[in-house]
């Protein structure tokens, strides 16, 4: 039995195999490092709500506080969504009979809760305070972007953990004076110098932990 | 110094403490010395089951993943593979999940933050105060009720493990009539059919359970006034009966013994133990150790109590005691005897004497070294009068009972450290006389209906009574219960119960005082299956109208103080919210006189009765873990090692070491017992330290599938030999081996996580050199003589580390915990809190075996001394991560899935975890737990089934069971399979006090409000562990305040490190035990070797050697 070769014609391929063969590796490599990054994978999720709310119209245009809705962020790692009955405050006598708000009063007439998507989401295995950031300087706009400029809440940043311990490694640009918290549109790089912020950072004595028990246990 | 270490050097830190144990000729084969402390018979005789079991990194089996081979894993693995590419096709780029809110959001409901709620839980008739944690509205971990006056502040392993009860999948949900599914619309038909035009009541029987609540005793009365003729009885398998008619004998009216513990200087414990396993047990821990804690700056005056056991069983008691004396129960009125003898007592009275005197006292009861411990137990109660204690236990005759009062008063103890509250219920009959009227009632046929009002007598009534076929000649049996158990199954209607964290209801605690039950949740059941009170029982039969079980204890507590309207409104909330009503402690009845001609007479009676050789005695006592049995369905109940045996998942006949050789049984080996015409199966435990001629078994096991699919096949039911005339000592029992028998299969965890497998090269000399140094304990004398003796026990050359240290320096804080060997009790409610607070998993049975149980916390339980039969004591150390500042686990990790953070804590991450379980090999401690499986997933299993022991659903189940996990707390990550967990100081805790603390400091204005840096307050943060500790032996806190608890006794010249010459630098510091021994010697032919150090305490300590004093941290070799 004769061996085997290759057909003259196929050395036409091997410079192709050959660009294929370095480019393939490096390609691969780019695909996982970008493709299946949380920049890429978790930026810019926007799932369907059961009720078309707007925060670009409550928090944007009607200058509603993020913490008159979820008003457990200053007391609570979890900054609730609202009950139906905050709705209502509202509501009661403001567009009742808009056929956005059917689901809102079925809810508020039945007690039933509206079951909402969850647009930000950690791992289990990380466990993240609200309270902890809100009192410390540490702005909504800063995690969730420009909610009051969303038709449609989507996430903004990646959450994921490289990104919380780009803050937490150094957290001077994004330090900004507790009763500006909840002002989205409040930019504190551009109104604050550094010097202003490290003056902040001393008085509250932040140094944001490193420490893996920090957010997991 | 910077040279390299040599090899020299490292030869010497690793050399044992006792440096000149390689001297020894090793060609020749020496007898391995008799051990100081062992942790079991197979250690004591090092068989080479035990050898080989220390040698192996992990116990045998735990290694391999399933039972089986090979085979059967691929079988295994291809499932998971085909399962997991089902999952891969149904990918999606991120799941949906929902957040739903409240539609009416609670006023102060935040979510995400836990609520506490004060209640209480009784059983055994006793109410335990305590704080209920609830998150989302779901109750899930219990805790002591600090705030009442009679708490202890913590509590036991029960009221821990009651929140899991209240998840229990297998509780009664279904309400049934004659075994087939109803509904509640026929059950109250049935019930105004019976009780809307009542008659007399003639014909009506109530049996409930020992309850003295306001409110169960106002609606008694008003059923009675409804009802004239209607009779009503109580039955608790674990009752006072002979404690009651004791103090009858003495006093006239029964009382209920209170203890002073904190007042005693001696105490003796006649076959009794009150310090575990009691519903007031965790008060009794709490007073007793403060007289052992080890306080005065001065050793020479230090002072300390003494107990003396005097028992037939080892008990947690027996294992704290300075000297025990095991005897036969039956033979305690004689060694009573001998003591009233010996103390010869100016003002008993001669009847009295002459009474005692005429016991028959076996010549040979006591050996020498016993009758030394009589006299100094004499000697002691005589010069501490006023200051001493007799405590006697419930196995003893009235007239014992009778005895020991009048000894105690005659002692001048009564008012000091003992006082007799009066019986609320004085007419009351005693438990086994009401059952037995009630039982005679119901087999004359008096009885039309029969109203069982949570209780499973069917199961725990004394057998020679047969309730079960009593009861079927009652018209109809109604029973409300928890579960759809033994007398559910006999009733014609059976109504699912709630738990006391479901509906109202109050009690009284030990002191007397009227405790409120609060319930945190709607009953889990349909509303139209049950889920009631027995108080909504008795208002059905009441006829009332509407069944609202805050309005029966509003009213009830409207009658008590007297108050209506808001005033009334006003102090309800007030009560709700301390979870007790104050000032309502029964006062303690002062100069009572002692009957002396009816205890005399008592004791003619008993002398009359006094058995003679009868054989064999079997002690029936109530069990720590499942009380009378109602508890057995609680798998961290039965998964919590028992604190002497150390068995989980069952009970045990427990024999001495000389007689199980007479009788030629071993550990495992089923025997028949036989009590007239009952007979038993049961395995045997050798037990140390048991008395001879006694046996010994705990009621509550040995039940079917009736009690559950945890507590099914779980040990022995010890009610099938329990009888009326003689519930707790059975006399004349007869053993015989089960021929052709299986033996039985212990789950024990006595042997696992043995710390002195580390010297191998040396097995025995090694590990008895170093198991002095992990126990390190002094008498009071010797600790007087020299009380830094706790660090000299080890001898630790260098402090020299192959790696490069971890650097902690200018950390805010550094947590540690100190362990005070002397304030533990072993009662193991710190293990149960920590499986509470940190979702531990339960494994199984079957997993226990392999050594694959979670526990994060383990108590170990030494027996000391050279005489397997007579050990000199128990010692008891609790094991936790030790949070080694240089921690050998984080060497050798290779994904850096366990790493320090800055505060000192060894923290594991587990989602970096690999399981390689390298740490766990490294680790010293041998405290680091593995999840062989998804353990949340499975149904623990007894016993390995078939080819394999998962579940058939195993891997198609979505998690944990939908029950169960409503337990979970939300703060701490639930593990997955393949990880590995450890202790993590409840980092949990520590997070919310640093948020809490800082938050309010930035509030106040950070910097500006005048101090540099927040600070959390001393005893601001506490594990879970701590929590739970009635005795106070686990404190937590921070190093780097001087001033704070822990840094006090961690400074303390007691505290060690244990394993400290593995330069670990633990933050879990011990502090040593002080035993008050009344003898100088142990036993007579016991030479007091110590330490295995080389040197006793007269020899010069080489104080030019660093013997490893706290805070030395110097690399370097010789200073």
């Amino acid at each position: 039995m004769s061996r085997f070769l290759f057909p003259r014609w196929s050395n036409a391929l091997l410079p192709t195999i050959i660009i294929v063969g370095a480019i393939m590796p490096l390609y691969a490599v780019m695909f996982v490092a970008w493709g299946f990054s949380p920049k890429t994978l978790e930026v810019g999720y926007q799932p369907a709500q059961p009720v078309p709310y707007s925060h670009a119209l409550h928090a944007g245009e009607l200058g509603i506080d993020c913490r008159y809705c979820h008003n457990t962020v200053e007391r609570s790692s979890h900054a609730a969504v609202p009950p139906t009955q905050t709705c209502m405050n509202c509501h009661f006598s403001i567009r009742k009979s808009s056929p956005n708000l059917t689901k809102v009063w079925d809810s508020y007439e039945t007690g039933m809760p509206i079951e909402w998507v969850r647009v930000n989401k950690i791992g289990d295995y990380a466990y993240f305070s609200h309270e902890a950031h809100v009192n410390r300087g540490v702005g909504c706009v800063s995690c969730h972007g420009r909610v009051d400029k969303m038709e449609k809440v989507y996430q903004a940043e990646p959450l994921s953990m490289g990104w919380c311990l780009d803050c937490h490694r150094d957290p001077v640009r994004n330090i900004r004076p507790i009763d500006k918290i909840a002002d989205l549109g409040w930019n504190q790089q551009a109104e604050m110098t550094v010097d202003q912020q490290m003056a902040l950072i001393r008085q509250y004595d932040i140094h944001p932990s490193e420490n893996c028990s920090t957010c997991h246990r | 110094m910077s040279e390299k270490p040599d090899k020299s050097m490292l030869q010497q830190q690793v050399e044992t403490p006792g440096c000149g144990a390689g001297s020894e000729d090793s060609t020749a084969p020496l007898p391995p010395p008799a051990p100081e402390y062992w942790r079991s018979l197979e250690h004591h005789s090092h068989t080479e089951e035990f050898q080989q079991f220390m040698e192996r990194e992990f116990s045998e089996g735990a290694q391999e993943l399933l039972g089986d081979d090979r085979r059967q894993f691929i079988k295994v693995m291809g499932a998971s593979f085909a399962l997991a590419g089902l999952g891969v096709a149904g990918c999606r780029r991120r799941p949906e999940s929902t957040i739903v809110p409240y539609a009416y959001r609670p006023v102060d409901r935040i979510p995400g933050t836990p609520q506490y709620f004060a209640t209480s839980m009784e059983y055994g008739g006793i109410a335990s105060p305590l704080l209920a944690t609830s998150f989302d509205g779901r109750p899930i971990k219990m805790e002591g009720n600090a705030g009442h006056p009679g708490s202890s502040g913590g509590c036991g392993a029960i009221e821990q493990a009651s929140v899991l009860q209240l998840y229990d999948p297998d509780r009664s949900r279904l309400l049934k009539h004659e075994q087939k599914a109803s509904d509640w619309k026929s059950f109250s038909e049935f019930m105004s059919s019976r009780f809307d035009s009542p008659g007399n009541g003639k014909g009506v029987a109530v049996l409930a359970r020992g309850g003295t609540g306001p409110s169960i005793l106002d609606m008694r009365s008003r059923l009675m006034q409804r009802l004239p003729q209607m009779q009503w009885f109580e039955w608790e398998p674990i009752n006072d009966d002979n404690s009651r008619e004791g103090t009858t004998i003495s006093f006239g009216a029964p009382y209920r013994p209170v203890y002073k513990l904190d007042q005693v200087e001696v105490v003796v414990c006649l076959d009794s133990d009150f310090l575990y396993g009691e519903p007031d047990s965790d008060r009794y821990q709490h007073d007793f150790v403060k007289t052992r804690q080890v306080t005065n700056p001065d050793p020479a005056k230090q002072e300390l109590s003494r107990l003396y056991s005097v028992e037939s069983r080892h008990s947690l008691t027996g294992a704290f005691a300075d000297e025990r004396i095991a005897i036969r129960s039956m033979e305690i009125p004689a060694f009573l005897a001998l003591l009233v003898g010996k103390l010869s007592l100016e003002q008993m009275d001669q009847s009295v004497i002459d009474q005692v005197a005429s016991f028959k006292v076996a010549s040979d009861m006591l050996d020498a070294h016993q009758l030394e411990i009589l006299d100094a137990m004499a000697t002691d109660l005589r010069s501490s009068r006023g200051r001493s204690l007799l405590v006697v236990g419930e196995s003893q005759p009235p007239a014992v009972h009778a005895l020991v009062a009048m000894i105690n008063e005659r002692l001048g103890n009564v008012g000091s450290t003992i006082e007799y509250v009066p019986d609320q219920m004085v007419d009351r009959p005693g438990r086994f006389g009401d059952i037995s009227s009630l039982v005679e009632k119901l087999n004359s046929g008096s009885i039309e209906t029969l109203v069982i009002l949570e209780g499973n007598p069917v199961y725990d009534a004394p057998a020679d009574l047969d309730f079960a076929s009593a009861m079927s000649k009652a018209g109809a049996v109604v029973h409300l219960g928890y579960y759809d158990d033994e007398t559910a199954r006999a009733s014609n209607w059976h109504v699912p119960s709630c738990h006391y964290l479901e509906g109202w209801g109050d009690a009284r605690s030990w002191d007397g005082m009227i405790c409120l039950v609060q319930p945190l949740i709607e009953p889990m059941i349909d509303p139209d299956q049950g889920g009631k009170t027995s108080l909504d029982i008795i208002a059905m039969m009441l006829g009332e109208s509407s069944i609202d079980g805050q309005a029966i204890v509003k009213r009830a507590h409207q009658a008590l103080l007297g108050t209506s309207g808001s005033a009334f409104e006003r102090k309800w909330r007030r009560h709700l919210e301390l979870g007790f009503v104050p000032d309502t402690a029964i006062p303690a009845k002062t100069g009572l006189a002692v009957n002396a001609s009816a205890i005399a007479a008592g004791l003619h009676k008993l002398t009359k009765q006094a058995p003679g050789d009868q054989g064999m005695e079997l002690v029936l006592f109530n069990d720590g873990k499942v009380y009378d049995g109602r508890f057995a369905n609680v798998s961290w109940l039965q998964e919590l090692p028992d604190p002497i045996t150390k068995i989980t998942w069952d009970n045990s006949l427990m024999i001495s070491v000389d007689d199980a050789e007479k009788f030629g049984v071993r550990t495992g080996d089923m025997v028949r017992l036989a009590s007239g015409d009952r007979t038993l199966e049961a395995a045997v435990w050798v037990q140390p330290g048991h008395a001879n001629g006694s046996i010994s078994l705990c009621l509550g096991y040995g039940r079917g599938q009736d009690a559950g699919s945890i507590a099914d096949g779980a040990g022995f039911d010890a009610y099938t030999l329990r009888t009326t005339t003689e519930p707790w000592v059975l006399p004349g029992v007869s053993i015989s081996k089960v021929a052709g028998a299986d033996r039985w299969n212990f789950a024990n965890t006595q042997d696992h996580g043995v710390a002195d497998s580390m010297i191998k090269e040396v097995p025995e000399h090694g590990i008895q050199e170093r198991l002095p140094t992990l126990i390190r304990e002094a008498s009071l004398k010797e600790y007087r003589s020299h009380p830094d003796f706790a660090k000299h026990a080890v001898h630790v050359a260098h402090r020299l580390s192959l790696w490069e240290e971890t650097n902690l320096d200018g950390a805010q804080f550094r947590w540690a915990m100190a362990i005070d060997l002397n304030t533990c009790i072993g009662c193991s409610a710190c293990v149960t809190a920590c499986q509470a607070e940190n979702n531990i998993p339960v494994v199984g049975k079957d997993q226990v075996n392999r050594g694959r149980e979670m526990h994060w916390l383990r108590i170990d339980r030494y027996y000391k001394g050279k005489n397997p039969s007579k050990p000199d004591g128990v010692r008891i150390q609790p094991v936790t991560c030790m949070q080694c500042e240089n921690a050998p686990c984080e060497q050798v990790c290779p994904v850096a899935a366990t790493v320090h953070d800055k505060d000192g804590l060894n923290v594991m991450v587990y989602n970096r975890c690999i399981g390689t379980r390298y740490c766990s090999n490294n680790c010293p401690y041998k405290v680091r737990r593995f999840n062989y499986f998804d353990y949340h997933r499975r149904v623990p299993r007894r016993e390995q089934e078939g080819a394999f022991a998962v579940d058939m659903d195993y891997y198609t189940k979505d998690g944990p069971n939908d029950w169960l996990r409503m337990q979970f707390n939300p703060e701490v990550t639930v593990r997955s399979r393949g990880v590995m967990e450890k202790c993590s100081f409840c980092v949990q805790r520590i997070n919310a006090a640093k948020i809490k603390y800082k938050n309010e400091w930035v509030a106040a204005g950070g910097t500006k409000s005048g101090t540099s840096r927040y600070s959390i307050p001393d005893g601001a943060i506490t594990p879970a562990c701590a929590q739970a500790c009635s005795t106070n032996a686990i404190v937590f806190g921070d190093l780097n305040d001087p001033e704070s608890r822990v840094s006090k006794m961690q400074k303390n010249q007691l505290s060690y490190q244990m394993l400290e010459e593995l330069n670990t630098r633990t933050r879990v510091k011990y502090t040593a035990r002080i035993t008050n021994p009344a003898l100088d010697h142990g036993h007579g032919d016991h030479d007091h070797h110590h330490h295995g150090h080389g040197h006793d305490h007269g020899h010069d300590h080489d104080h030019g050697h660093d013997h490893g004093h706290d805070h030395d941290h110097d690399h370097g070799g010789h200073s």
